[in-house]
């Protein structure tokens, strides 16, 4: 679907926790979230602790999409 | 009898050779070389007509060669459409090639064509015509029509065909599983494999990795401050009553969802429909699957000018990359005009 | 180790007054093992059926298989899982061979259960329809997941189990001529002669997708998503120290009874001394997060380089995420220089066109495909259903569905179906019977 949608000119940045995955699919703009059942939560954490977590990848997903990439680029975050 | 119909080109119509290759399509009636060879292996199928047309033209007015070739079509009663044998002919297979696929797509008939594997033709099309493996030159033209002929007489007679390895022809990237007659079971090939991998001799991988397929980089957002952002998702968050009947596994089916007015995704209101996954934490706070509540922080920070006010969900597991790429595609075109200028894809 | 199956082939199950085998007939008192069934936790109806190969019966939905077993010496069949935790691998087991006992819902299925055809078209899609089945059909008081696609189906398959070791117990006292013998030798104490022939270790990647307990397969009674990889003998998967779970899309699911008989264990001990040494087993899994599949790839890669492994065949219980498991797993193997070969199935689609695995690696060059998840099937009503066919397409059965704009329900008003392969009863037999591959079109 990222690329489907990204081939009709939109910036598309795929959350994915398998990288790996979403590399050899083809998403040029990948950014890693924290798990598969639930990308952006963490039940262990504390929900203003999550919420902050969330915020990062969100983030930093969004920033992906200002980014004037060459290849295929994968973004880390900061889980806490 | 079933009928067919053969397409080749200037110098096989033998109209001429490089210097007629702008020959305007003809059809005709009358018998030629290769259509002799072709009855003579032929068995119940009768090639009745010719349709003869210059490599160049097709190559350069082809709009018009092809509204020629299914307008001609049109007219007559035919089963079959069999194009070539190309051989290393570059303009020839791609001809051969389009002709074959245009009468698949219009017709619903089969068609069948023949290259040898360093034509050009075969990467273009392989994978939406039968193009059964050919020889260099026109040396191996009887070879060629021969492997045309028999897979044709076999499978209009209503044969079950076999994979492209034994049938001959060059894959067309569909998978399926088969019960080959006499087949070992899997821990028997496993040893096999390993014996011959360990010892160093040949060995055929039963999966033989594809190439990898990519995307032009869209150019990135240059002011997000002013961007309208979409949640797309494959993870599968709908409200509770699913109501598109999105299926939870090989989805064929998208929804999109108004988030107007909410500042994240309250649990009981909305959850997930994914089976490929424990779906425990995201019925409790949907949010972790599609960050409403994140992204609506980021539209009061400034950091995007406006979280836009549908999300778009599907379900990931067992979904076909077809399916995949129409539902994108359709999402996309709804995107275009909802003028949404970037996408946050969340995947599970 | 050293592991002696002591088989008692059947040829004929029937319902009696007193439990008994004798010259391949297995006689079953019904009500008594009703018993059994009934005391199981939760268990609210059961009733008992036998089906036989070529039989026009359709099972749905089916939960789990199990290899009737007994021991002698106070061991449950299943230590850590019915009876106390204790060893496995070693001593002597019984087992009733050429036949199971199927579990199937009296109403209820999931995305994890699966179909089976005894007879007809339909026989080819699983290994069970070669087998005497003794089929278990109940329903419990789980109503916490009656509704939901994911079951746990505890109640179910611990009657199961309860009942493959009381119809076990039938040839707890008896000898039998046919005793299979598995020496796996330590390591370090091997000849030279087997010292010198290439050696392999088998990387087994049990489901283990679910966070929350009562889902995955078990090892020794323990939570495989809670384990790293361990290395084991052989002859402890084959003597029940690993259950099935209750997750997997049901073609890529591994039995119970597939684990307890998995064939490609035998082969390897089958060419063990001749043509290779087989280093034993390295039990691993397929968590949910990236860190942890890097985890379990680095460890098993280790353990295979320390174990002086030249190569190793990699299995995978699963399709989807857990590919990513199995390149990380191969990858890591050959970054070792340690040469291996996968066992799989492939996730292609309806029409074919799908990427194989989701995760693809140059270095993945040998591996045997057993068939394709996607695969769309369609089958005649058969005159008789065990379990209730509704389910396939109510229940969110892996291969079935309610209701599709092109195909219609999965099971129309006269009993025939439409289906993936995905839902035939763990359909792509990887840990080796299939005889089915993939072919390119």
């Amino acid at each position: 679907m990222t690329k489907a949608i990204e081939r009709q000119g939109f910036p598309v940045t795929q959350i994915a926790n398998l990288t790996p995955i979403a590399k050899t699919v083809g998403a040029n703009r990948i950014v890693q979230s924290f798990s598969i059942p639930y990308p952006m939560g963490d039940p262990k954490k504390t929900p203003e602790d999550e919420f902050a977590m969330r915020e990062r990848i969100v983030e930093k997903a969004l920033d992906a999409l200002t980014q004037d990439i060459q290849d295929q680029t994968i973004y880390k975050v900061d889980m806490g | 009898m079933k009928k067919a119909v053969l397409y080749i080109n200037q110098f096989f119509g033998q109209i001429g050779g490089e210097d007629k290759a702008d020959f305007e399509p003809e059809i005709r009636t009358e018998e030629n070389g290769v259509s002799q060879a072709l009855n003579a292996a032929l068995k119940d199928i009768e090639v009745t007509h010719t349709i003869i047309c210059g490599d160049n033209y097709m190559g350069s007015r082809q709009e018009e060669a092809l509204a020629f070739v299914t307008g001609q079509l049109e007219k007559i009663d035919f089963d079959v459409v069999i194009a070539g044998p190309a051989f290393q002919a570059g303009r020839y297979g791609n001809a051969c090639g389009i002709v074959c696929k245009t009468v698949q797509d219009k017709f619903g008939k089969p068609a069948i064509t023949s290259m040898h594997e360093e034509n050009p033709g075969v990467d273009l099309f392989r994978n939406d015509v039968i193009i059964m493996k050919g020889g260099k030159s026109a040396a191996a033209m009887k070879k060629d029509i021969a492997k045309m002929a028999d897979y044709l007489n076999r499978k209009l007679a209503g044969e079950t065909m076999g994979c492209a390895d034994d049938e001959g022809y060059f894959g067309r990237g569909l998978r399926h599983q088969v019960w080959p007659q006499g087949e070992a079971p899997a821990s028997k090939r496993v040893i096999d494999m390993l014996l011959k991998k360990l010892h160093g001799e040949p060995f055929v991988t039963e999966l033989p990795i594809p190439k990898s397929d990519r995307v032009p980089i869209a150019a990135p957002v240059k002011d997000l401050s002013h961007a309208k952002v979409a949640i797309v998702t494959s993870g599968g968050v709908v409200p509770v009553d699913n109501p598109d009947r999105i299926q939870s596994a090989s989805a064929t089916r998208w929804g999109r969802y108004d988030i107007n007015g909410m500042e994240r995704l309250e649990s009981g209101v909305f959850k997930t429909i994914h089976a490929g996954y424990d779906p425990a934490v995201c019925d409790a706070n949907p949010n972790v699957c599609v960050p409403v509540d994140a992204m609506r922080d980021m539209e009061k920070k400034g950091k995007i000018g406006e979280l836009h006010h549908y999300f778009y969900s599907t379900v990931g597991t067992g979904t076909t990359q077809a399916e995949a790429t129409r539902m994108g595609n359709e999402i996309a075109s709804k995107l275009k005009e909802e003028q949404v200028d970037a996408v946050l894809l969340v995947s599970t | 180790m050293k592991l002696k199956i002591h088989n008692f082939k059947v040829e004929e199950i029937r319902f009696g007054q007193t439990d008994s085998f004798e010259n391949g007939i297995l006689t079953i008192d019904k009500e008594a093992a009703l018993a059994v069934v009934r005391n199981v936790r939760n268990i609210t109806e059961a009733d008992l059926e036998i089906v036989n190969p070529g039989d026009m019966v359709r099972l749905c939905p089916v939960k789990e298989a199990i290899e009737p077993r007994s021991r002698t010496d106070g061991r449950s069949i299943f230590p850590g899982v019915t009876g106390d935790v204790d060893y496995c691998g070693a001593g002597e087991i019984h087992a009733l061979k050429n036949c199971s006992v199927l579990v199937v819902g009296k109403h209820w299925g999931g995305f994890q259960d699966g179909l089976i055809d005894m007879g007809g078209e339909g026989a080819k899609y699983t290994y069970f329809s070669q087998l005497h089945n003794i089929v278990l059909v109940a329903d419990s008081s789980e109503t916490f997941e009656q509704r939901e696609q994911q079951k746990k189906n505890t109640a179910l398959r611990w009657a199961g189990m309860a009942l493959a070791e009381h119809i076990g117990n039938i040839v707890k006292n008896l000898t039998s001529n046919d005793v299979e013998e598995f020496d796996f030798e330590p390591l370090t104490k091997r000849s030279p002669e087997v010292m010198k022939l290439p050696s392999v270790v088998l990387v087994l990647q049990f489901q283990s997708q679910m966070e929350n307990p009562g889902y995955n397969d078990l090892l020794y009674g323990w939570d495989t998503n809670h384990m790293v990889p361990t290395f084991m003998s052989p002859t402890e998967i084959l003597d029940g120290a690993v259950i099935s779970g209750s997750f997997m899309p049901c073609s890529s699911k591994w039995a119970t009874y597939d684990i307890q008989n998995a064939p490609i264990i035998k082969d390897l001990f089958a060419e063990h001394g001749k043509t290779i040494n087989f280093l034993g087993v390295i039990a691993s899994n397929l968590n949910v997060a990236l860190e942890q599949k890097e985890r379990s790839a680095i460890i098993q890669a280790n353990m295979a380089e320390e174990l002086g492994a030249d190569s190793a065949i990699v299995a995978e219980e699963g399709y989807g995420n857990p590919d990513a498991d199995f390149i990380l797993c191969l990858r890591a193997l050959e970054d070792k220089g340690i040469k291996t070969i996968g066992l799989t199935n492939e996730c292609t689609g309806r029409d074919g066109a799908s990427q194989p695995l989701v995760s693809l690696d140059e270095k993945a060059d040998a591996i045997v495909s057993c068939g394709n998840v996607s695969e769309l099937i369609e089958l005649p009503a058969m005159p008789k259903v065990l379990g209730e066919l509704e389910s396939l397409g109510r229940d969110g059965l892996s291969g079935g569905w309610a209701g599709d704009e092109k195909l219609g329900p999965s099971v129309r008003p006269d009993g025939s179906i439409i289906m993936e392969n995905n839902a035939m009863f763990c359909g792509d037999q990887v840990l080796g019977w299939s005889v089915k591959t993939m072919k390119e079109f």
